[in-house]
């Protein structure tokens, strides 16, 4: 029993993780905004809210610091994406060379900061990683008081924010704005949109949400080794934006078949069936991945994302 | 001296330089900000530890030290070149390789179980690795070609898809793995699959792993040089890459060239692994991540200003500043800041387009004025 509820909170765990990084990743994107950089961004909220995990002292009581933590993330992912809209909406860089070097930067970044942060610690050569059991046991409550089974509440922001984000989107002058700055600038731009006001808005977002999905990811443990990034969770939750239409439901759904493989290779060795099939664990692992081309296959056909998305938008051309 | 002034006039007009200029400074400005993050870290010891990263093998006092360290650095730098090579390709061709990191890992399985195991020749390994990395990068192309996948998200996929298929099937297999360092088997000197040395460890004081695979890959940069510049294939791989549709209207096949670049870069992706591991300086060991040299080929392509000779230069950098940043742990500091110093370079490396830009309206400003001078004169 406490088996199968377990396995259930990590892929609850999983699914909001990926539904809220995706979720972001749509605001980027339907801005006109390619959003490769949500590992990056997710990372970096990851590194800075672990970082404060880490160093915030236990006298700050336990409600204080957990708002303290999941701000930190929430900002500093954040601030991290305005690299991306600097760079790619002022200065027109190329979206995928900008976003690929942001990935690298705050992975760089996490494991520079982390090493100096925890150098007193007698930690083997090469680890980044931080420790804070006091945040996992605030940020994963026991669920009916049940002895082994902790469910992250962060989750309940996400469940929250869903309707939200679909309401903003279809709903909203901003959301349909924010639509046609990636599906037709140039006519955004002439019905008097600031199209890049609106692309920067767009990214900002996209940072924002990574980086609660950051914070989620690293809280699902009591440590995180940050060489790893995020796990290339930020390019699953890509992935569950193409795969979902960047649209909320459809991405709610697509996180939640790719979480269901992803805790599969979590938890296959508990369950007597899989583990006899004497399947590598390797298998299990790309398993996720693996879908996740086959469904690219058959939903990329019909081209049906944000026209200009990668594009640099200039003004004035045909 | 008026000769002199109009030959420099020319110099700086010319577009070669000022993609030069523009990625001197990126790569500048990369180096103060890792000098900021030193500073940050441990500001007593920060100038020593930037110092090393320049230096690199400069550092040591012994000349033969020296030597030999510069020719690690060339040896690394073969690779690299390779892999910035394999990014350059598909670029030219309108794709994004991001894939380049899983091509190079399926390259290192073939590289592992052909030499290591089978023990077979040098030059049928690399050929072999090249045509595993290629045909792994056209699963990325065909489904580009035929059902319209951004090659970028499948190149990801394909990265983790490789990475786990590398670990698994080389992991405890007694053929290739071994269990005391828990990684491949190395490819020694004594090896059939060893890149012979012709004379390099001589000339870089016994240094044994630079060799032959450093003329390699300058012979494969001249040729995708003049593929670009001669070739019917270089020619059509970048009239598709400028403007898709205008080349299919023109009548070159859109799907032929897709799988064309995509295989040309998988190869050299391929080679890059060759070029890493069959000279006895690593092997494939597990990871939870992708390797980062597909990343690395990213910047170094970039920061070339995607010139298959420029490429050269930039990769030659990289690896030195990367290889000066393994020397600075003792200080106190991580090798990961040099990763922090490249990452920001192609983070720059973006504005490269633009910074072009200015410099290109400059040279109208000042046509203008030239003309509008010569009309007053004659008038």
């Amino acid at each position: 029993m406490i088996i199968v509820l377990s396995t259930i909170s990590f892929l609850l765990a999983y699914v909001a993780t990926l539904t809220i990084t995706a979720l972001g990743g749509m605001f980027s994107e339907k801005s006109g905004t390619l959003a490769l950089s949500l590992e990056g961004c997710m990372t970096f909220g990851a590194f800075a809210s672990g970082i404060t995990m880490y160093l915030l002292p236990s006298s700050i009581p336990d409600p204080i610091s957990a708002l303290i933590v999941i701000l930190v993330a929430l900002v500093s992912a954040g601030l991290y994406s305005l690299l991306l809209a600097v760079a790619c909406i002022t200065f027109k860089a190329n979206q995928t060379l900008v976003g690929t070097a942001l990935n690298i930067l705050s992975t760089a970044l996490a494991v520079v900061m982390v090493k100096q942060a925890t150098k007193t610690e007698a930690l083997p050569v090469g680890m980044s990683r931080l420790n804070y059991t006091r945040f996992y046991e605030i940020f994963n409550v026991n669920l009916f008081g049940l002895q082994g089974v902790r469910v992250n509440w962060l989750i309940l922001i996400v469940l929250v924010l869903i309707p939200i984000v679909y309401i903003v989107i279809y709903k909203t002058r901003y959301g349909l704005r924010l639509t046609s700055c990636g599906e037709n600038p140039s006519a955004a731009d002439s019905l008097g949109i600031n199209v890049n006001k609106t692309r920067y808005v767009g990214v900002l977002l996209s940072g924002v949400f990574a980086g609660l999905g950051g914070l989620l990811l690293i809280t699902m443990n009591a440590e995180w080794e940050f060489a790893n990034g995020a796990s290339g969770f930020g390019f699953l939750a890509l992935a569950v934006l193409i795969f979902g239409q960047w649209k909320p439901l459809y991405i709610f759904l697509g996180a939640f078949v790719f979480s269901l493989f992803k805790t599969l290779s979590v938890v296959y060795p508990s369950i007597d069936f899989l583990a006899n099939l004497g399947i590598s664990s390797y298998f299990y692992l790309a398993l996720p991945y693996i879908v996740c081309l086959i469904v690219l296959v058959f939903t990329s056909k019909k081209n049906v994302g944000p026209k200009t998305v990668g594009e640099v938008y200039e003004k004035g051309k045909r | 001296m008026n000769k002199v002034k109009s030959f420099f006039n020319k110099l700086i007009k010319k577009d070669g330089t000022k993609t030069a200029l523009t990625s001197l400074w990126c790569a500048l400005l990369g180096l103060i900000l890792g000098f900021f993050i030193l500073l940050m870290i441990n500001p007593s010891e920060a100038t020593y530890g930037m110092s090393s990263v320049l230096g690199n093998y400069l550092v040591f006092t012994d000349p033969a030290d020296k030597l030999n360290y510069f020719g690690q650095t060339l040896a690394k730098t073969a690779p690299l070149i390779a892999m910035s090579l394999s990014i350059l390709v598909s670029y030219k061709a309108g794709l994004f390789n991001l894939g380049a990191s899983g091509q190079y890992s399926v390259a290192v399985l073939v590289i592992s179980f052909l030499g290591v195991g089978l023990n077979l020749p040098w030059w049928l390994v690399i050929i072999l690795a090249m045509v595993a990395g290629a045909l792994y990068s056209m699963i990325s192309g065909a489904l580009k070609a035929f059902f319209n996948v951004n090659e970028v998200i499948s190149g990801i996929m394909l990265n983790w898809i490789a990475l786990y298929l590398v670990n698994g099937i080389l992991s405890g297999n007694p053929l290739v793995w071994d269990n005391a360092h828990s990684e491949a088997f190395v490819i020694e000197s004594g090896n059939n699959a060893y890149i012979p040395q012709i004379g390099f460890d001589k000339l870089f004081a016994g240094n044994d792993i630079v060799g032959l695979g450093m003329i390699l890959i300058l012979v494969i940069a001249i040729i995708i040089f003049f593929l670009f510049k001669k070739t019917t294939i270089g020619y059509e791989l970048k009239a598709t890459g400028l403007n898709k549709d205008a080349a299919d209207y023109a009548g070159m096949n859109k799907v032929k060239n897709i799988l064309i670049a995509t295989a040309i870069s998988g190869a050299l992706a391929g080679l890059a692994a060759s070029l890493n591991m069959q000279n006895g300086f690593t092997s494939w060991k597990l990871s939870s991540v992708p390797p980062d040299i597909g990343f690395l080929g990213i910047s170094s392509a970039f920061l070339g200003g995607l010139h298959p000779l420029g490429v050269i230069f930039s990769s030659y950098f990289i690896v030195h500043i990367t290889e000066g940043g393994s020397m600075i742990t003792d200080l106190g500091f991580s090798p990961e800041v040099a990763s922090i110093m490249t990452s920001v370079i192609i983070y720059l490396s973006g504005f490269v387009f633009f910074v072009k830009e200015i410099l290109r309206r400059y040279d109208l400003k000042d046509e203008l004025t030239r003309l509008s001078r010569d009309k007053e004169e004659t008038a």
